[in-house]
């Protein structure tokens, strides 16, 4: 009775432990491989699941959702020679537990290996301006190798993405520079443009002033000349007509005009209220000579009489 | 052993026990236990004679028995899920009809898929030829040409 007593108690011990090594849950989003004698035989998915204990063995568990890894800063060297550091990131999920679990050693490790060796690669070979704007063709061609690459792991690369390019302090200077300096000379060559055309339009101003002035001048002078010319005309004529009168008629009658005109000067001279007598370049004996001229008018006028 | 007597109640208590430790500590190993415990009870229940060392062996080969009687016959059958495709990346795009980015050569090409690039496997076709996802090998899916 006690060796069977004893028997029954460590098959109990024994059934407990079965039982806790037989019952595997897997979580969602894990897988487990399982290994018989420690040859992997199949994949335990999320769930309740039984092995058989003894001869089978939970092996790797693997984490079967979206994973993200940071992908240290290195420096690389452009194809002209910049020296840049660059860090990025990798999204990977695990889709064959199996080839992720064997087909590999450090995983994690041999994926960013892989990664950064192929951001040397990609980015070795563009140059600096490049890799500041083309980053959509860096991730996708780094995406590309790399998912080629890590395929026969049975994980599938969905993502790299090239996170900071920083390139040496005195680099990303003298890029400022550059820029300022181009943005001044655009200034400048504005600030000139505008000059030139100022300057060329005050002249084009001056040029149309001047010449409408010397047009108005040319128009007045020559409008002068015919006033003068139609004046020396009416003198002309006048002259012709008076002498044509004077050898028609008398020759007193232009002496009786003069004498009148004399007078008459003589009393706008006299009415003035400003101007003095004293000034007045009278001679006496010029009037009296008019006088004289129209003793003579009467004279002769009466002799026609007579 | 016969000095106090077992009762059938101790192993009911002994089975509630394991489903309280159960509850505590989620592993789903004192749940088998606890339904062994409780079937025992029921039986010494029924037959009061029953020595301790044989209610042990009971035990014993139900705690087992369950499990392996679990595993027959109801397994990952009854378990449900309203996604059952969760974390199988692969599957989720059976079905799914897209355009090829580099053509299938050799039997192998590439589609475009949620912004990343899946490697396909199918009969020769052009580029940008229409095809449909029927089957996930790992990261390559088994596509075939659709008109």
């Amino acid at each position: 009775m006690g060796g069977f007593g004893l028997f029954v108690t460590v098959l109990f011990v024994f059934a407990i432990l079965m039982v806790f090594m037989s019952v595997k849950s897997v979580p969602q989003g894990m897988e487990y491989t399982v290994e018989r004698f420690g040859k992997y035989t199949n994949t335990l998915t999320p769930g309740l699941n039984i092995i058989v204990p003894i001869i089978d063995r939970i092996g790797r568990k693997l984490n079967m959702m979206e994973q993200v890894l940071d992908v240290p800063s290195q420096e690389v060297i452009t194809k002209d020679n910049a020296m840049v550091k660059v860090d990025g990131v990798v999204f990977y999920q695990v889709m064959d537990a199996a080839k992720a679990a064997y087909e590999v050693n450090y995983l994690d490790m041999a994926t960013i290996n892989l990664v950064m060796t192929n951001i040397r690669t990609v980015m070795g070979s563009m140059d600096l301006d490049e890799l500041l704007s083309r980053r959509d063709e860096i991730n996708a061609r780094l995406l590309s190798v790399v998912d080629e690459a890590t395929s026969p792991w049975g994980i599938k690369v969905t993502r790299i993405e090239i996170k900071d390019i920083s390139p040496p302090k005195d680099l990303v200077d003298s890029m400022a520079r550059q820029m300022k300096a181009e943005r001044e000379k655009r200034a400048q060559i504005l600030e000139a443009e505008g000059l030139r055309q100022a300057e060329i339009l005050k002249a084009e101003g001056s040029k149309q002033s001047a010449i409408l002035e010397a047009e108005g001048r040319k128009e007045a002078a020559f409008r002068e000349a015919e006033a003068r010319e139609r004046m020396a005309e009416a003198e002309a004529k006048a002259t012709q007509m008076v002498s044509e009168a004077i050898a028609k008629g008398d020759v007193q009658a232009i002496n009786y005009f003069v004498a009148q005109k004399y007078i008459e000067s003589i009393k706008e001279i006299a009415t003035a209220d400003n101007s003095k007598l004293i000034l007045m370049p009278l001679e006496a004996s010029s009037v009296i000579g008019a006088l004289g001229g129209i003793g003579e008018l009467a004279k002769e006028a009466l002799h026609k009489k007579a | 052993m016969s000095e106090f007597a077992i009762e059938f109640w101790y192993w009911w208590v002994l089975a509630v026990g394991f489903l309280a430790i159960e509850l505590l500590a989620p592993g789903f190993f004192f749940l088998w236990l606890s339904v062994s415990a409780f079937v025992v009870g029921s039986i010494l229940l029924m037959i009061p004679s029953a020595s301790l060392e044989v209610q042990l062996l009971l035990f014993s080969i139900l705690a087992v028995t369950s499990i392996l009687v679990w595993r027959r016959f109801v397994s990952a059958k009854s378990q449900e899920s309203d996604h059952p495709l969760l974390n199988q990346r692969g599957a989720q795009y059976i079905g799914r009809t897209f355009n090829l980015v580099t053509p299938i050569e050799n039997g192998q090409g590439r589609i475009k898929v949620d912004d990343t690039l899946w490697k396909v496997q199918g009969q020769d076709c052009p580029l940008g030829s229409k095809v449909k996802v029927v089957g996930v090998k790992g990261t390559i899916f088994d596509v075939e040409l659709c008109d």
